[in-house]
């Protein structure tokens, strides 16, 4: 039999693969079928091989052109020790390292379940070291999680951080709380010590403990015999009759290079780590604080490798789609529209970076009047884009044969329902005007615009109807308003509104009302280059994750 | 989130706690909205007054679940919902459909 044995691949941003080494002859080189791929130039399509004989693994040149070294020694065939440095090529970007697992012993937990198996209680002193251990299997843990980042999620990990922590302290349960939007807290995980999950939505625990660790950021440790408990023993311990209880921050964990407990920002807690026992004598140690502490900073490290990655998973699949979905986009601008006499028009579109499914068009109709379309599918990329693509094309084709809007909203409506994905919907406001000012619209879910009067007053614009592929029993009954000469409608996409600026702050509503107010004796062209400077620079050029659109309409 | 289940009469509580958004919260509501529905149970009460934040994954959650209690010849209705919930049902113009209602007690009496 093979003696196990692995690579250990650590990244330039840090993050760790482990990739075992099964196979009689493991690859490594640039091209795509390699067991290790590097996309490093200096690295030959076949560079080397890992291959096993006689007991041991021998890494091997196989005619590569700038060389395979050992703790920076140019090798031809080499019997790899544990912890040796393998450098292929000229690349740099990987850290590799061989580990021979017989050394470590830590093959058990390289399971294709990953799952830690912790060792049942012991007293006393017995328990300290016991716990080290464990946490030192946790850390190994983390590290495999890491290879396995598309199997586990963060729930996965938060989950075995609380059942270690239940385990190190010796409690009876343990929670595992984040912060929310809001910023409350709010429950990721309940555990007993049987590591069952506990059920329910809320559980009976020491709100004040909590409310210190989390506000104060600092560890909470309460044990019965300790003076903190009088501090807290005005509620809930007393009353719920619990004997220790440990509460523990989560604080941001920032990426660093040679990053070590002391990079975090201690500021920003985004959650806690609490257990708590009724049974006497459960006594929380100095070390089982420090060890919990390790498990908090690991906990939030893992947390946040999870993240990154599945971000990074997420944000390639989208770039691929983005070519093509910007694409869709362009071919989606207005045709060549003929502006008629009696109003003038502006529009602007800033796609996001993830190009959202902002869609606008203007359509001339028979007897001199025009139709105007603005439209936001929800979700983001290739499907979006499509499914805007799809809807304009069905709106021309509707308001082209001379429907009245209702059948025309209504139809699009029934096309959506029927063919479209259950989690994909269109909002939109759609409107024609005549020559003598009749703006008859409907809105279906869609911001409302703003219609500003040279009288100084403004409206919103809204028929209260139901965003489109929701229900295909519902009616889309249109509303009309007269415009007057100098009249302004600014149509928007939420884009607008909800840009947001460094702060987290909202461009808003009541924003976007005023400023449309304060423009009304500026032309359409100058009215959209006003509103989008504005949103502009309050943004202070922070990327936006939705589509920017916006329709200037005046009535001359 | 978090779903409770309670019932009041002949109407089904279900008491959700924490975002609707993409990702697990929208699947569990449509997947205990089916179960309810697979118990045979018609008259369905969503209490929003604990959901901070609703996202369009969570709006089609809504509609979906409205849609099937609906084609079980069912009624759902929504209660409390918080001031921005409330902004978005509004705008997307769900108000329209989805009764809605600021207390239990007129809620649970409208079916």
């Amino acid at each position: 039999m093979q003696k196990p044995a692995q690579l250990k691949i650590v990244n330039r941003f840090g993050v760790t693969r482990l990739l075992p080494l099964g196979k009689p002859v493991f690859t490594i080189g640039r091209k795509a079928e390699n067991d290790l791929q590097l996309l490093s130039d200096s690295v030959s399509r076949q560079h080397a091989e890992i291959i096993y004989e006689e007991d041991a693994w021998y890494l091997v040149d196989i005619g590569s052109k700038r060389g395979t070294f050992v703790n920076d020694q140019r090798v031809e065939r080499y019997a790899l020790q544990h912890l040796d440095h393998i450098r292929i090529g000229g690349d740099e970007d990987q850290q590799i390292t061989f580990l021979d697992d017989s050394v470590e012993r830590a093959s058990a937990i390289f399971d294709s379940a990953p799952r830690l198996t912790l060792t049942p209680p012991l007293p006393g002193r017995e328990r300290v070291t016991s716990a080290n251990e464990e946490l030192q299997k946790l850390a190994r843990f983390v590290e495999v999680n890491q290879a396995f980042k598309f199997s586990m999620t963060p729930d996965d990990v938060l989950c075995l951080i609380v059942d270690a922590a239940i385990e190190i302290t010796q409690a009876e349960r343990g929670f595992l709380m984040l912060r929310n939007a809001a910023g409350d807290l709010e429950f990721k995980v309940a555990r007993d010590h049987n590591r069952s999950w506990l059920e329910g939505a809320d559980f009976a625990m020491s709100r004040s403990v909590v409310e210190e660790a989390f506000k104060q950021n600092r560890s909470v440790i309460i044990n019965d015999s300790s003076e903190a408990a009088a501090h807290f023993a005005r509620e809930s311990i007393r009353n719920l009759d619990l004997r220790s209880i440990a509460c523990i921050p989560l604080r941001r964990f920032q990426m660093t290079e040679n990053m070590d407990a002391t990079t975090i920002l201690k500021r920003d807690v985004i959650g806690v780590l609490y257990v708590d026992s009724h049974v006497i004598g459960g006594t929380i140690s100095q070390t089982s604080i420090r060890l919990l502490e390790s498990l908090a900073f690991e906990a939030t490290k893992s947390l946040e490798s999870v993240r990154l990655m599945h971000e990074e998973q997420e944000k390639k699949q989208i770039e691929q789609e983005l070519g093509m979905a910007r694409q869709v986009q362009v071919a989606l601008s207005p045709t060549a529209f003929k502006v008629p006499d009696h109003f003038e028009i502006a529009a602007h579109n800033i796609p996001s970076r993830y190009v959202g499914g902002d869609f606008y068009d203007f359509i001339p109709l028979k007897d001199d009047r025009s139709a105007f379309v603005l439209g936001d599918v929800s979700g983001k990329g290739m499907a979006a884009a499509l499914l805007a693509a799809m809807a304009q094309g069905a709106l021309q084709a509707q308001f082209t044969s001379n429907l009245p809007l209702a059948e025309v909203v209504a139809s699009l409506n029934k096309v959506l329902v029927q063919r479209s994905a259950s989690n994909r919907f269109i909002t939109l406001f759609c409107a024609t005007l005549d020559p003598e000012g009749h703006f008859t619209y409907i809105n279906a879910g869609h911001n409302l615009p703003i219609l500003a009067r040279t009288t100084g007053e403004t409206e919103t614009l809204t028929t209260k109807s139901v965003l489109l592929g929701a229900f295909d029993f519902v009616e889309y009954k249109p509303r009309q308003t007269r415009l007057a000469p100098g009249d302004v409608v600014v149509m928007y996409t939420d884009g607008v509104t909800e840009a947001v600026n460094a702060d987290n702050q909202m461009f808003g509503d009541e924003r976007l009302e005023e400023l449309v107010k304060q423009s009304v004796s500026l032309s359409a062209e100058e009215i959209k280059l006003r509103i989008l400077d504005d949103v502009l620079s309050f943004t202070a050029g922070l990327p936006q994750g939705d589509d920017i659109t916006l329709i200037v309409l005046k009535v001359k | 989130m978090e779903i409770q289940i309670r019932t009041s009469g002949s109407v089904t509580i279900l008491d959700l706690n924490g975002n609707l958004i993409i990702g697990r919260s929208e699947e569990s509501l449509r997947e205990a909205v089916k179960k309810l529905i697979d118990e045979e149970r018609r008259f369905l009460l969503i209490n929003l007054s604990d959901v901070p934040t609703i996202d369009s994954s969570g709006i089609g959650a809504m509609i979906k679940s409205f849609t099937s209690v609906k084609e079980a010849n069912g009624k759902l209705k929504v209660m409390k919902p918080s001031r921005m919930a409330r902004q978005l049902l509004s705008i997307t113009g769900l108000l329209s459909v989805l009764e809605t209602y600021e207390d239990e007690t007129s809620a649970v009496s409208s079916f």
